[in-house]
């Protein structure tokens, strides 16, 4: 017997299914495939730009103040405190996994952190891994990649950021200091560093090439089950601080912060089972009672109690559209707030800071998490939403995805472990 | 006539957003770089592969496994393995295909000549001259885990010998060639449930389901095979009754392998589909309608279940899982092992036997982690079977045979009905 079911297992259905499994709560997730967790860069982003301010955010939370007053049904503005609170816990639990995270320096700031092509974005919390890399700490950089390895070019990030005032100066290493194959992707490379042997062989070629007062920066393979130990033991042998950056997918923070939440949600005894894509459902009045997924043979049906969606936005697969501008929730086919029609899904520039009216399309939802319609109606009693397929948030352009998805998974799983009638 | 259903394997390869999950996940290309990964050679080569365009010198999709771990954690729903077996069968159909590759296509035949004197079969080819000659000439590997033919006589054999239960319920079983000609006591065990359960069990006529065609690029011989037990089976679909199969492997290619990748989709396969069941999954379906008789002995014992990459190709949940778990007394440990490794006719090639044992060693992992007092473990796959002793040193059984011994029905040990 099952309590709750979460549709999607990206990082608002993982975080989701262990607030709801720790309160007690029978949980299952149910996912078409493993969720954007693996090409993202497994940081926690808050707020990063607020839409009509020139300047970026230096402190999210004080900007979020404004941001909820400003804009009323923004996921943000339905919270009732549960952003601090899920960013209490997943700190929490992310120490406990051995993965820890934490801020900038100066506790409520942004961190600034170089990108794979050397650019500044802005983020609130970063695995212990990437931390040094914050670029309001003043050491020059030292930004060493491999040769072969694609997708990740030390002369051109660190030029990038050297042009934007922070001072730094590439390197390549053979490849072979690390593996004996021709070919490899970042995963790959993370999983041969868990070896202590091919640490040492990569932390004596660092220290090496790196000067007194530098930091340095590689690309995030330095181990994968057994991460920690082997951050710790290169950055002591190389006698210099290390930071992490994050790759093109494979994304190997991703998949560590995936792996972590998974196996905790395996101690919890919360079945995942992913190649289910939820074809179909079956109500009775305004009660959801099974979901059918996508099989071999016949539909396989899943009962439960209550249903949690978290199948995220147009990337994530929780909305679909096509070219005649007919857009839709996948699962329960919901009403979605989207512009009018087509015409409006873009503004003229690419850029524009306004960003594009389509990426605040999704699903509305009342102060309880659950789904409504145009007039503000619950659609279902026992389903309730969270994560990117929230309607109101730009998240790309604000810089707030993962902030959304832990708040509204943290908020919308309270929510349904304790329904109001 | 050839159709493509609405979500055809072609019009999946535009899905791919390329974020290599399909990568990072898959277990061959984890451990040799023979493989660069699933998205290279599935998606990205193939728009290299369309008609008309030059044949490609890159043969590297050779070493896909066709274990399908890609298609599983693909956030996009794209048919990668599906496209890996279409550029296989391409590169058969342009270059020929190898000797031994085209003996490992006739599994049936091969079974069904060795059964004709199975002591002289198994001394003739389970030797080491003669494994290590087939090495030398063949290329099979001489370590590989091949099984070997029932002394005991073939299933059908066995079946249509010995008296059986007549009843209005009746069931169709396909046993496949593996349980005919080497594992008949799996035959046993699900004859032995099914009537126990009261259903009347049909064998009909049937032949190799064709997935080793399709796993070593021969298409047009695999077809042959769909077409044949397609007419065989059809007629008691239409009348209705399940049909039920105790080879994870043989049932999806009859339900939807063959059908996808041969893009054959017509009324019959339509009907093959819907009357067509895993046993587990079948059994499943009687417990959540009430009507699976729950009257278990204790089987005290800490049982591993290796869930075979074929068995979660279905997106069936975990069927043998659910009706285990109601032995009294049986500890049933779910491994999270993404492939034994052999996959078919994979880890028999001698380029491929080492690859095949380091994919596994992840599952053979996982029953060592499971204490030493461990005496069986179980699988629904023939091949994961066969692998996981070969790793292991332990017996697996067949969780039809896990159930015949909790009804009272089957020795575990000796293998056979009591």
């Amino acid at each position: 017997m099952i309590d709750l079911i979460i549709i999607g297992a990206g990082l608002a259905g993982l975080f989701a299914a262990y607030t709801a499994a720790r309160a007690g709560q029978r949980v299952k997730i149910v996912a078409k495939g493993l969720g954007a967790t693996h090409w993202h860069a497994g940081t926690i982003d808050v707020l990063g730009y607020y839409p009509t301010a020139a300047a970026p955010v230096t402190r999210p939370l004080d900007a979020l103040r404004d941001l909820t007053r400003a804009q009323p049904p923004h996921p943000y503005a339905l919270l009732d405190g549960a952003l601090n609170d899920a960013l209490e816990n997943f700190l929490a639990l992310m120490q406990e996994l051995g993965l820890p995270y934490a801020g900038a320096a100066n506790a409520g700031d942004n961190l600034w952190l170089p990108s794979p092509v050397g650019a500044a974005r802005p983020t609130f919390l970063a695995p212990r891994a990437q931390l040094a890399g914050d670029l309001q700490r003043a050491e020059p950089m030292l930004i060493v990649g491999l040769q072969g390895l694609r997708d990740f070019y030390p002369h051109l990030i660190a030029e990038n950021l050297t042009k934007q005032g922070h001072p730094a100066r590439a390197a390549l290493l053979p490849l072979d200091l690390i593996t004996e194959r021709r070919d490899s992707n970042t995963a790959q490379l993370a999983a041969a560093l868990d070896e202590p042997a091919r640490r040492a062989k990569l932390g004596a070629a660092l220290k090496n090439i790196v000067q007194p007062g530098e930091r340095i920066g590689l690309p995030a393979i330095v181990g994968l089950e057994a991460h920690r130990d082997a951050f710790d033991e290169l950055q002591a042998q190389v006698g210099a601080p290390l930071f992490e950056i994050p790759t093109l997918p494979p994304s190997v923070p991703g998949v560590r912060l995936t792996n972590a939440l998974r196996n905790r949600l395996r101690q919890l005894g919360v079945r995942i089972e992913i190649n289910a894509d939820v074809m179909g459902f079956h109500a009775e009045g305004d009660r959801v009672v099974w979901i059918e997924s996508d099989a071999s043979g016949r539909p396989l049906k899943h009962r439960a109690e209550k249903f949690l969606l978290a199948t995220g936005g147009i990337l994530g697969g929780g909305i679909n559209s096509d070219h005649t501008g007919k857009v839709w929730e996948t699962v329960f086919d919901l009403p979605l707030v989207t512009p009018p029609n087509r015409g409006q899904w873009f503004r003229a520039r690419f850029f524009d800071p306004a960003g594009h009216p389509i990426f605040r399309a999704g699903v509305a939802v009342n102060r309880e998490f659950q789904p409504i319609d145009a007039r503000g109606a619950r659609v279902f009693a026992n389903v309730w939403a969270a994560g990117n397929l929230l309607a109101h948030s730009d998240s790309i352009l604000e810089r707030s995805l993962e902030g959304v998805a832990l708040a509204t998974a943290c908020a919308a799983s309270r929510a349904a472990c304790h329904p109001k009638p | 006539m050839h159709t493509a259903s609405w979500h055809s394997v072609g019009m999946t390869l535009d899905e791919c957003i390329k974020c290599n999950v399909c990568t990072t996940y898959c277990p061959v290309a984890a451990v040799t770089d023979k493989f660069p990964g699933p998205k290279y050679v599935g998606p990205q080569a193939q728009r290299f592969r369309e008609s008309g365009q030059l044949k490609s010198p890159d043969i590297s999709v050779d070493y896909c496994s066709a274990c399908r771990v890609c298609n599983e954690v693909c956030p996009s729903g794209v048919k990668i393995a599906e496209i890996n077996a279409r550029a296989k069968a391409q590169i058969v159909a342009e270059r020929g295909i190898p000797l031994r590759n085209w003996f490992f296509g006739r599994n049936e035949q091969l079974g069904r000549i060795g059964s004709i004197a199975p002591h002289l079969a198994n001394l003739g080819f389970h030797n080491p001259v003669s494994r290590y000659l087939a090495e030398k000439i063949m290329g099979v590997a001489r370590h590989a885990p091949i099984p070997r033919w029932s002394t005991q006589g073939s299933f059908r054999k066995w079946f249509f010998s010995t008296p059986r239960l007549k009843s209005d319920k009746k069931i169709v079983y396909f046993h496949g060639c593996s349980t005919n000609y080497y594992e008949p006591c799996v035959g046993k065990a699900a004859v032995a449930v099914l009537e126990h359960l009261g259903y009347e069990v049909i064998v009909p006529p049937q032949n190799c389901c064709g997935l080793p065609m399709l796993n070593n690029g021969e298409f047009p011989a695999a077809e042959k095979l769909y077409r044949s037990n397609l007419e065989k089976l059809v007629p008691y679909a239409d009348k209705g009754y399940p049909i039920v199969g105790t080879s994870v492997s043989c049932v999806l290619v009859l339900r939807e392998e063959a059908s996808e990748m041969l893009d054959l989709e017509n009324a019959a396969t339509r009907s093959l589909r819907a009357a067509l069941w895993d046993l587990s999954e079948w059994l499943r379906d009687l417990l959540e309608r009430g009507e699976l008789d729950t009257n278990f002995r204790e089987l005290k014992m800490v049982l591993p279940y290796h869930v075979s990459c074929q068995a979660r190709a279905h997106r069936m949940g975990r069927p043998s899982l659910d009706v285990m778990t109601l032995i009294p007394g049986l500890d049933v440990r779910e491994g999270n092992a993404k492939c034994c490794g052999l996959a078919g006719t994979y880890g028999y090639k001698v380029e491929k036997y080492e690859i095949a044992m380091k994919v596994g060693e992840e599952a053979f992992r996982f029953v060592r982690a499971q204490g030493d007092d461990v005496k069986f473990t179980t699988s629904d796959s023939e091949i994961c079977r066969w692998q996981l002793e070969h790793g292991t040193h332990k017996d697996c059984r067949a969780p039809v045979e896990i159930l015949a011994a909790a009804y009272g029905l089957y020795d575990l040990d000796k293998r056979r009905l009591l």
